[in-house]
């Protein structure tokens, strides 16, 4: 029955993606090509943070057991190339700002999906051993979704030239919570030391806030003119 | 005897002339005939030591007694012959027998020492030397007990005793009646004996392998000491080393026979006389040697001397040095030797160096070594004994019995120092069974399987063992034995060694199940986005009143 373990992992990972292109309305703005274009260039992002990882930052020789925070916050940092792409594909796209914002974020994360979920899931879910793991990097595919459309919206938010003044603040805290959510999340593991489920939870929440945190600027901005 | 001629005599003259006639001459012949000499009991006698050591005189310098005897509760002590019975013996009853100028004292010793209990024994033989040591005219002997001298000595002990707590008509009745002893000695007065030659005796066992080998010398004093002479029969000081000494001579020319276990050590064995006398054989035997003689084993290479004293009882051996040995010598290789097989193979026993120094200003030597040391030879004595002063070393009381010589101790010794002498002479530090090599063998093999279907002819098992085996033998060959085709002896399998895995599954029921709850979920999502205008909704109402503000 491995394989329909398989697929109950992959339809858990997938269909939100599924539901939220059909629903969003991008169907209807022929917007699958531009996806794929987002996709394209989050995998250029991805090649060039890593030759960049490999080359500046030396091998970690520490013990096992310490964790180095000041290495990984500077691994971390590398993230805000990732707002560069996004910022990149926006820019491209001709539209209305949740147009530009849904497409970036859609393509971006379902490459995201494709590139690092796909594989694992294909190789380990289908093998004997039943571990709880893929469920959770499914679960964890939903709240990357969400975190990309935030991660986006805040992107477009502080490329806007009518920001107003009192934005600037949050938006860039925001921002500085969206790129280095990887790290924080890490720390809070390593220090808390939790559990796997529970770290998803974490994640689950302090994606969702910092979503809706971005929900409340965008929605401010937009109908504020 | 007189008491009763007297009365015939008396009854002579007072009865009739002719009767008396008859009787009195076959008397008179009888009396006057040379009288045999017969006593009321005759019985050996031994005397103390007497001797001119360096000049210094010591025990006792009279032999003839001609006395009366008394015990020494008796008032009146002087010239007569005090008796004492071992178990009575003391030093105050012996100085004051001494100081009342007895005529002499005997001392009656017990036939069998055992029965004797042991303080007593202890306490007298340490009074022996203090006993020589003071110079006196008085001849003291010492008699072994038996039933006749036992009731003398109760006869004469009640008329001694009797003799102050009785009243003036009870004293005269006993000095005319009571029935006294007078001790007479046979022979004549002590003198000096001339050209008395103390006998020592040397062998040897020659090495094998050139000239100038190193020679080993083995010594051991043959002659004992007590405060009687002819009562010192020196079980343990120092028949144990002779015995021993003999034993050593024994195997070793046993295995000299034989060229293969012939040593490059010469062996010179020295039993020697008048060692209690300050080591006299000893002494002049070293001086033939070292100044009289133009080559002698002594002379040359000697690797050291050892010297055997008091070996036949105890758990503890003491070598006795009177220069510790340096490192790197024959004689520091005897001593470790002799530690590593004290602790190794008798445990029991305990293995001590004693140091102490050679004092010239004292009287008489230590230890047979010493006279070896003032002559420059490498030399030490091995003991049971901690002290040259203890008083078993000269003692009567040193007889063959337990407390003094124990058999297996002695041939437990006797083995512990072969085997010490065999070591270093055979140079066999290292040909002994080693531990830790026994260990790491061990150690090594068991730390992997051999059963045979593991090991091939190329294992590294077979291969150490291979080496190990050539390190040490020639000729080292290997031997192969496959199973015949037709008719196999053995058939060995294989897929001995698999891995395992252990997989965590759930059962089908799950996956059904999951598959459900993912589908509710999902459906939860799907609600959720297409809802999501509404939630859009509620934020744009919340903070449309703030920009109304505005």
């Amino acid at each position: 029955m491995t394989l329909f373990h398989f697929g109950n992992c992959f339809a858990l990972a997938y269909f939100p993606y599924f539901i939220t292109y059909k629903c969003s309305g991008l169907s209807e703005y022929n917007a699958f090509w531009r996806c794929v274009q987002a996709g394209a260039t989050y995998l250029f992002v991805q090649l060039c943070k890593m030759l960049f990882l490999a080359t500046f930052f030396p091998t970690w020789e520490g013990g096992a057991g310490v964790y180095d925070f000041v290495g990984e916050f500077m691994k971390a940092t590398v993230d805000l190339a990732d707002l560069l792409g996004l910022h990149l594909v926006m820019s491209r796209n001709a539209g209305k700002g949740e147009y530009k914002i849904m497409v970036a974020a859609m393509g971006w994360s379902t490459a995201e999906l494709v590139m690092s979920r796909c594989i694992p899931l294909w190789v380990g879910a289908r093998g004997i051993e039943f571990d709880w793991k893929y469920i959770q990097m499914s679960f964890d595919s939903n709240i990357s979704l969400v975190h990309y459309i935030a991660m986006a919206a805040v992107v477009w938010m502080f490329t806007r030239y009518d920001l107003p003044k009192s934005f600037r603040l949050p938006v860039t805290v925001l921002l500085g919570l969206c790129v280095y959510k990887a790290f924080l999340m890490e720390l809070f593991v390593h220090v808390f030391l939790l559990g796997s489920w529970t770290a998803l939870l974490v994640k689950a929440v302090l994606t969702g806030s910092i979503s809706l945190c971005s929900l409340f600027l965008f929605v401010t901005l937009v109908h504020s003119n | 005897m007189f008491e009763e001629a007297s009365e015939v005599f008396d009854n002579m003259f007072k009865s009739s002339f002719p009767l008396t006639f008859i009787v009195f001459i076959p008397a008179v012949l009888i009396l006057v005939s040379p009288l045999p000499t017969e006593a009321a009991h005759e019985f050996t006698v031994y005397r103390m030591q007497q001797y001119d050591l360096q000049g210094q005189p010591y025990g006792t310098r009279n032999a003839i007694l001609n006395t009366e005897a008394r015990t020494v509760e008796a008032e009146v002590l002087s010239r007569r012959c005090v008796i004492m019975r071992l178990v009575d013996f003391s030093y105050e009853r012996y100085q004051k027998a001494l100081r009342q100028s007895a005529g002499a004292v005997v001392i009656i010793l017990p036939k069998n020492m055992s029965t004797m209990p042991q303080d007593i024994v202890q306490q007298f033989m340490e009074l022996e030397p203090e006993m020589l040591a003071t110079e006196t005219i008085v001849p003291v002997y010492f008699a072994l007990e038996d039933d006749e001298l036992l009731s003398i000595y109760t006869q004469t002990l009640t008329t001694s005793s009797s003799q102050g707590s009785s009243s003036a008509a009870e004293v005269l009745i006993h000095t005319a009646t009571a029935n006294g002893f007078q001790m007479v000695t046979s022979g004549a007065q002590s003198k000096a004996v001339s050209d008395w030659a103390i006998t020592s005796l040397e062998g040897r066992l020659a090495g094998t392998g050139g000239e100038d080998l190193p020679t080993i010398v083995l010594v051991a004093h043959y002659d004992s000491f007590g405060v009687a002479p002819w009562l010192s029969y020196g079980a343990d000081s120092n028949g144990s080393g002779v015995s021993m000494l003999l034993e050593l001579a024994r195997l070793f020319s046993r295995l000299y026979t034989y060229k293969r276990t012939h040593a490059g050590y010469n062996l010179l064995f020295f039993v020697s006389g008048g060692g209690k006398f300050n080591y006299q054989g000893t002494k002049r035997w070293l001086e033939d040697n070292l100044d009289h003689t133009d080559s002698s084993l002594l002379q040359d290479n000697v690797a050291f001397v050892l010297c055997l004293d008091t070996l036949g009882n105890g758990d503890s051996l003491h070598l006795h040095v009177s220069k510790p040995p340096k490192e790197g010598t024959t004689q520091y290789a005897l001593l470790k030797e002799l530690e590593t097989v004290a602790s190794s193979q008798y445990p029991e026993v305990k293995f001590s160096m004693v140091h102490k120094k050679i004092n010239l200003a004292d009287d008489t030597l230590a230890w047979e070594h010493e006279r070896f040391g003032i002559r420059r030879l490498p030399a030490f004595t091995l003991s049971h004994l901690n002290s040259h002063r203890e008083a078993q070393r000269s003692s009567i009381m040193d007889v063959r019995s337990v407390p003094y010589v124990d058999l297996r101790k002695l041939s437990r010794n006797t083995k512990l120092i072969a085997e010490s002498l065999a070591r270093v002479i055979y140079n066999l530090t290292e040909k002994q069974v080693q531990e830790e090599q026994l260990s790491s063998v061990v150690d090594w093999l068991t730390a992997q399987p051999r059963a045979a279907q593991l090991v091939d002819k190329d294992s590294s098992v077979v291969s150490t063992l291979e080496y190990h085996l050539g390190h040490y033998l020639k000729d080292v060959r290997r031997h192969y034995v496959k199973a015949d085709k037709r008719d196999p002896e053995f058939v060995f399998y294989d897929q001995l060694k698999q891995t395992m895995n252990a997989y965590r599954v759930k059962p089908a029921i799950f996956d059904l199940l999951l598959a459900v709850c993912i589908a509710a979920y999902l459906g939860v999502i799907y609600l959720a986005i297409q809802h999501f205008g509404v939630l859009y909704s509620v934020v744009r109402r919340i903070t449309a009143p703030k920009t109304k503000q505005h």
